[in-house]
């Protein structure tokens, strides 16, 4: 029988050590003998008996290495265990979710033993902390630890699923932040498809996957025409013109791309899209010459910090008009459009008049220096004079 | 010329001028020896850029704000916002390079016609006092602008006092009014660039130009045996003033141009986070900056410090009559070994720590003003030892 709590005895004091001293090394640095968890809590069996047959007797709640479905009761023995877990800040509906996991229904409901369950992405013997990069399901790990599975064609074909998910994945544009830039924020593949609940989102949910970061594209996309397509299951939602786990860096190009698929070139619906991508390539444009004309003024040793703080407002409403074009409606688009470029127009004036007075600075020295020469003749031939006077 | 008359016979009513009016036109026709020339006017060009730093000044001082927070901000205000205030700014940051270099070259026309010799051993030393005085207003001045290299060079300046046995602790943390160059050290950089060492040139100008005009200009005759001037002299009034004139009128054109050719770039706020790489002192102050690096802090201090004290005691080392260079070898041969190795190690400070390129070839010049081949495909600079 498995015990909850009394995590007291350490691995040190266990007599399973005194055997099993190569795998006590594996676990002595894991989070649970940090906790003073040894073999017993998962293994059971008596850890006072220093005969191996007496410690492994039967009453002693011994089960040896536990199967998938023990292993993850045992684990939820503790990780379900609120007044437990409480103290270390973790969740407890770890095993509730796996039970509605695709992995979790394929074990519990199918007895399919190859899906994951909890050691197959947190590890056995050696489990460290999430926090900890050396852990398996740290973020920048996390690809590479379901791609333990999800990239071994062979099991995959079993299953009718694609195998170059982590391939597409680690091209994207979320896969490059995440693993090359390092940024623990990008979206890993438990971020869309849940961790212990594993499960792909359905059709009417991807807008909430995508939303959990992208907010107001999700809000924006929600007062669209498209936003009524879901129920139907026919559209795509965000991944209609994004693209799933390949979704590289949008540009306003995907106008053009994406609305093809679904209208005609000569629909209104295409033409609005046409219409939006002109305007956000206009703004990205105008914006794009501010800013060069900006730091090739500042170059030439102009004070450019108005025209910086301007910029940044540019930058403002070109950011707003990035999410507002997930509404498909030009009427909202064309006025951030308009004050974009009226700040870029003022831009402009301001660099051109200070660019101006240069000008004039270097132009003012021509009458300066006639006149210090004018002066300088003068006193000298005063000099001259006086001198042949005396 | 009523109105003339009436101001005048006001005037004379109350005050006895003809009194006055004799003593004025001795000075003004008083003659000063033939052989004042064209840098005999390095004097008055140093006391009109004191004017122009003072009248600049003032107008910064409307602007600027002695704190960490907006020292920077308020001169990136003066430079983009008030009238002129750009041309202000630059005239005083020229004007500052300009008065080392017309005072450190009056200084030389002196030595080189011995005019520090008897009796005007007083008139020397004040004139050094000025000449240090003029470097403290260099590093004062550096750093209110409150810029990246201003705080290094301060942080680095400020610690070379530190060396000094006993008081060194003491000094560096008078300077710095604390133990890091911050708020505290602003705001006592600027009252010394402000009040203290104004009024203290504005004192020692005074009595400098009384002691000129109480002596008279020195002549190049040997010390003893100075000859009357007679009608040989030339008037101060009108025919001196015509020279300083003309001068004048070219500094000024000078000052101007340089300030709108080539402007002096406020850079980046100050972070004490961020060390920028080679600091550096200003020009000026390169050749001490270059002797610091070769020895031990306290044997290096006491090197620099043998400059201004050689300076002080000059008058008194060399007693020898005649004042004419031609007849000084021996002295003349110093100052001319000074002068190279000031330009000597200026010039390391100055290409220390930077790539340079010689007849093609790409050189990295170490910390100690060593040049170093840099190979072609080296990835690092060369390693080098003291």
């Amino acid at each position: 029988m498995m015990i909850p709590a009394a995590r007291s005895e350490s691995g040190s004091a266990s007599a399973c050590v005194s055997c099993h001293e190569d795998i006590w090394g594996e676990v002595k640095d894991s989070i649970h003998a940090k906790q003073g968890m040894s073999c017993h809590h998962c293994h059971g069996g008596d850890p006072s008996q220093k005969d191996s047959a007496l410690a492994k007797a039967p009453g002693t709640g011994y089960i040896g290495i536990p199967d998938k479905k023990q292993l993850t009761q045992t684990c939820g023995t503790c990780h379900s265990d609120v007044a437990f877990m409480n103290p270390y800040g973790t969740r407890t509906d770890q095993l509730a979710r796996y039970h509605t996991s695709a992995h979790g229904k394929a074990l519990f409901e199918k007895d399919d033993k190859r899906v994951a369950s909890c050691s197959d992405c947190h590890g056995y013997h050696d489990v460290l902390q999430v926090s900890d990069p050396a852990s398996p399901v740290y973020p920048f790990n996390v690809p590479k630890t379901c791609a333990t599975c999800h990239a071994n064609e062979k099991l995959m074909s079993q299953y009718g699923l694609p195998a170059d998910i982590f391939e597409k994945y680690k091209n994207s544009a979320h896969g490059t932040a995440l693993l090359e830039k390092k940024d623990t924020g990008a979206a890993h593949c438990a971020s869309c498809h849940g961790s212990h609940g594993a499960i792909p989102p359905g059709v009417s949910e991807i807008h909430a996957a995508c939303g959990k970061c992208h907010i107001n594209e999700q809000s924006n996309f929600l007062g669209s025409v498209h936003a009524g397509l879901a129920p139907d299951k026919k559209f795509l939602q965000c991944a209609a013109c994004h693209g799933f786990h390949d979704i590289q860096p949008a540009s306003p190009e995907l106008f053009s791309q994406s609305c093809i698929r679904c209208h005609t070139d000569e629909s209104p619906a295409f033409l609005v899209g046409k219409t939006i991508q002109g305007q956000v390539e206009t703004a990205e444009q105008t914006f794009h010459t501010q800013d060069q004309n900006i730091q090739s003024a500042r170059s030439e040793g102009i004070f450019t910090q108005d025209e910086e703080a301007m910029l940044s407002e540019m930058k403002t409403h070109l950011i707003e008009m990035t999410t507002k074009q997930h509404m498909l409606k030009e009427g909202k688009i064309a006025p951030l459009l308009e004050t974009i470029e009226s700040q870029a127009k003022e831009i402009n004036n301001t660099l051109q008049a200070k660019r101006n007075s240069i000008r004039w600075r270097f132009l003012a020295l021509i009458p300066l220096w006639i006149f210090i020469v004018i002066m300088v003749i003068a006193f000298i031939l005063k000099y001259h004079r006086m001198d042949r006077n005396e | 010329m009523n109105l003339k008359k009436t101001i005048g016979s006001w005037i004379t009513d109350r005050f006895d001028v003809e009194k006055i009016r004799e003593p004025i036109n001795y000075q003004l026709k008083k003659p000063l020896p033939p052989h004042t020339g064209w840098f005999h006017t390095l004097g008055s060009l140093s006391l009109f850029l004191f004017i122009s730093q003072v009248l600049t000044g003032i107008l910064l001082l409307i602007y600027y704000r002695p704190t960490i927070r907006e020292a920077f901000e308020s001169v990136q205000f003066i430079m983009t916002k008030p009238y002129l205030g750009w041309l202000y700014r630059q005239v005083h940051a020229w004007g500052g390079q300009l008065m080392i270099i017309i005072v450190f070259l009056h200084m030389l026309r002196t030595f080189i016609t011995g005019s520090f010799k008897k009796p005007r051993e007083i008139t020397w030393i004040s004139g050094v006092i000025l000449f240090l005085t003029t470097l403290g207003f260099g590093f004062t001045g550096y750093l209110l602008p409150w810029n990246q290299l201003a705080y290094w060079a301060t942080t680095v300046g400020t610690e070379i006092p530190a060396a000094i046995p006993w008081v060194g602790d003491w000094l560096k943390t008078f300077l710095r009014g604390g133990p890091n160059v911050g708020g505290e050290t602003l705001s006592r950089f600027f009252v010394i660039h402000v009040i203290i060492l104004p009024w203290a040139v504005f004192f020692l100008i005074a009595m400098h130009l009384f002691l000129v005009r109480f002596q008279g200009i020195a002549t190049l005759d040997p010390v003893g045996e100075e000859k009357d001037i007679g009608k040989k002299g030339i008037p101060f009034f009108p025919h001196h003033l015509l020279k300083e004139g003309v001068v004048f009128f070219i500094l000024l054109g000078v000052l101007v141009t340089l300030a709108i050719v080539f402007p002096f770039e406020l850079g980046e706020k100050a972070d004490p986070m961020q060390t920028p790489h080679a600091i550096k002192p200003e020009w000026y102050f390169l050749p001490m900056y270059q002797v610091l690096k070769f020895a031990e802090k306290m044997w290096g201090l006491l090197i620099i410090s043998l400059a201004p004290l050689f300076l002080f005691l000059w008058p008194f080392l060399d007693k020898s009559r005649p004042r004419n260079p031609l007849k000084r070898p021996l002295s003349m041969t110093f100052f001319v070994l000074v002068l190279l190795s000031l330009l000597i190690f200026g010039l390391m400070g100055y290409f220390s720590e930077k790539n340079v390129k010689i007849f093609n070839t790409d050189y990295h010049i170490d910390i100690y003003g060593m040049p170093h081949k840099i190979l072609p495909n080296a990835t690092t600079e060369p390693t080098h030892e003291k």
